[in-house]
């Protein structure tokens, strides 16, 4: 009887125990530091935050900008921090749920209490921390993912490409080298509702025409009727906002159906090195994507194969230093950032966003970068590239700095 | 004319895929009495070994003979180890299996980086006729499909494994007293829902690459199939894919596919609600 009572006392405390154990993982394991290196200033170290999917559908993308993070708050600390003082780098997990990020992103903002956040993948994400940092975190926010736009909160700076910038150029190069009959396959959510806004203005403006617009639930898989409308519609250009797991299906379906072979251009936004990888080669040849930085571009801009190359050295492995996970708006953000605070002379919110809403780099990933003023937006020079036998080709750049047209 | 031929198929071989998913799914149910929440991820195991094959620079073919032998007797282990605790408690049964899923899927999650890889098929490209062109790999999966369908149920009905499975099920005190070892039927049976999914995995990942949701994507889907089917036999489940699939194949050339995708949903609960034991009712095969 003794030992059956101590039994379910063990069992109890076990539960216990293991509650407190689980609370820990599901709160605890998500935290990284990584403390500066030297301190010497009596101010202590800045703190700069991150919170970015690490884990969960967003985790390829959300790894990277944590690795540009930890690469860039090196090299600034190794060429003597900023103000006199060294950086430390506090990273959140956002875990690709929003309901965890707004209280792992409160940990940076109440516990750490970073100076700056940086983060955010999906414009979901944005839209549940934006609040936590911005109004009542009272701390600046850098969204980095190329973006829908119209997202013009104080002190919000947006460092990724916008709809105009990733269409202006773009979209007449489509109509020049594929046709004038454009297909807007979508996923149903709000980055490619807007995007598509935009888009049909530009193909309208430019003598396309729209013949199919549809919108189909985030994790549909067969695309069957879309195909077949695609092809019987005569297609010219399908410009693709379906998201993976989508899209692999997708594009193959397409290149069975024989949309290739009839001379048909499949053009995709987010395509990156990152997803050249979901479907066969021969399935996406020809596949143009426009962005603010390609692997390719190594071949002839040092200073990107230099980032690359040290990234690389860095970070091998599956975590990618490409445009459409962030990693270069991760990158452009925190150098911006970096010679904001540098004119600014101070950490304080307001000091630092005055001086970022006119910062400028004159180097970066695919070249300089600077914010238009009182935009909060980034121009930058913007690319565009073609998947030939599994690897891009620039095939376009724009003359000089694209600018966002947002706010 | 032509369009109804393409739609035919196309929607044929959607049904098709969601049958041979379901089967594995249908199996475990219906002959033991669990709903397997981890059978989405025996499904994605299948798909992961067809890559690693393929990564090991062998045939894709290889990855695919291989996968639902090496899931077979993961799932045997897993039913030794796990989910045998589970029979009294259904209900626990889903939680723990859904538990084995979790880790199972991020495990993989973290092996491929959170990627989505494309894995080719052993025949690829597309049998045109006149303007039309069918997918050569879907029409291979409706042949196995078919093929398959008709060896669990000649495995089920006509041999003595399967007549010790279903006695398994219908008096399990009986069978035991007859001489059968319902523990050792009952591994067995897991088992091979468990190298079902494993094939359907690898015979699926060329058409929707390897990705860590992959199963997830089918596990409701799986699950409303076999409501719609009936619990209990092993045609319920598989009518129930049928139905299922070829619904979500052919609304959306009907319908806007968002409106589609929710359909088949309150399709599927009003026809449980007017007919709640399934298409199929009863025990037996």
């Amino acid at each position: 009887m003794s030992s059956d009572s101590d039994f379910q006392l063990n069992r109890r405390r076990f539960l216990s125990n293991f509650a407190f154990a689980g609370t820990a993982i599901a709160t605890g394991v998500g935290s990284w530091v990584v403390p500066a290196g030297w301190a010497n200033a009596a101010a202590g170290p800045i703190k700069v935050g991150i919170g970015t999917d690490l884990t969960g559908p967003m985790g390829y993308a959300g790894n990277a900008d944590a690795n540009v993070a930890k690469m860039v708050i090196k090299q600034i600390n190794d060429a003597g921090g900023l103000l006199g003082r060294p950086l430390e780098l506090y990273i959140e997990d956002t875990a690709s749920n929003e309901a965890v990020a707004v209280g792992n992103v409160r940990k940076l903002i109440q516990r750490d209490k970073v100076d700056l956040v940086l983060g955010g993948i999906t414009s979901s994400m944005r839209n549940a921390i934006k609040d936590v940092i911005v109004s009542r975190g009272k701390t600046l926010y850098i969204y980095p993912q190329l973006y829908e736009g119209k997202e013009c909160t104080p002190n919000l700076f947006c460092t990724g490409p916008t709809p105009a910038q990733q269409c202006d150029e773009f979209i007449p190069w489509l109509i020049k080298n594929g046709g004038k009959k454009f297909a807007l396959p979508s996923a149903n959510y709000v980055w490619p509702h807007t995007l598509n806004v935009y888009a049909r203005k530009v193909i309208e403006a430019n003598g396309g025409e729209v013949v199919l617009e549809e919108y189909y639930p985030l994790d549909q898989i067969d695309f069957s009727s879309t195909v077949n409308r695609i092809i019987s519609n005569k297609v010219d250009v399908v410009f693709n906002t379906v998201i993976p797991p989508g899209v692999g299906p997708f594009f193959k379906q397409l290149y069975e159906a024989g949309f290739l072979k009839n001379g048909g251009r499949l053009a995709c936004v987010y395509y990156d090195e990152n997803t050249l990888g979901i479907n066969q080669p021969a399935e996406i040849e020809g596949l143009a994507s426009c962005l603010d930085y390609f692997k390719a571009l190594t071949k002839d801009d040092p200073v990107s194969a230099k980032l690359q190359a040290d990234y690389d050295k860095a970070y091998p492995g599956n975590f990618l230093f490409a445009a459409g996970s962030a990693a270069t708006g991760t990158y452009r953000g925190l150098k911006l950032w970096e010679a904001a605070v540098k004119e600014a002379g101070k950490i304080d919110r307001d000091g630092v966003a005055a001086a970022l809403d006119h910062a400028k780099i004159s180097e970066g990933p695919g070249g300089p970068a600077e914010m238009v003023p009182g935009k909060r937006h980034c121009k930058m020079n913007m690319y565009t590239a073609v998947a030939k036998n599994g690897n891009y080709e620039i095939v376009a750049r724009s003359k000089g700095l694209v600018d966002p047209k947002e706010c | 004319m032509e369009n109804l031929l393409v739609a035919l198929f196309e929607i044929l071989s959607f049904g098709a895929i969601v049958v041979l998913v379901v089967l594995g799914l249908g199996i475990i149910a219906s002959m033991m009495g669990i709903f397997n929440f981890a059978q989405g991820e025996f499904v994605l195991l299948g798909a992961y070994i067809t890559y690693l094959a393929h990564t090991a620079g062998l045939p894709v073919w290889t990855g695919m003979v291989a996968a639902p032998f090496v899931v077979g007797a993961l799932g045997f282990v897993l039913e030794r180890l796990i989910v045998r605790r589970f029979y009294a408690a259904p209900i626990v049964a889903m939680l723990g299996t859904y538990a084995l899923g979790l880790i199972i899927r991020e495990i993989v999650r973290g092996l491929i980086g959170g990627l989505y890889i494309s894995v080719p098929e052993p025949i690829g490209g597309s049998v045109a006729l006149g303007s039309m062109h069918f997918s050569t790999w879907r029409l291979v999966i409706i042949v196995v499909t078919a093929l398959v369908m008709v060896a669990s149920y000649l495995l089920l009905s006509r041999t003595s494994f399967g007549l010790r499975v279903r006695a398994s099920l219908e008096n399990p005190a009986l069978a035991r007293a007859s001489g059968i070892s319902t523990n050792a039927i009952y591994g067995a049976t897991f088992a091979f829902g468990a190298a079902l999914a494993g094939l359907a995995g690898a015979l699926i990942v060329p058409v929707f690459s390897l990705f860590a949701d992959l199963g997830l994507r089918f596990l409701i889907q799986g699950f409303v199939a076999v409501m719609v089917g009936g619990i209990g036999s092993f045609a319920g489940p598989v009518a129930g894919a049928g139905v299922i699939g070829t619904l979500s194949a052919a609304l959306p050339w009907v319908i806007q596919p968002v409106i589609a995708d929710v359909l088949v949903f309150v399709l599927a609960i009003v026809f449980i609600k007017f007919r709640p034991q399934g298409l199929v009712s009863g025990k037996g095969i």
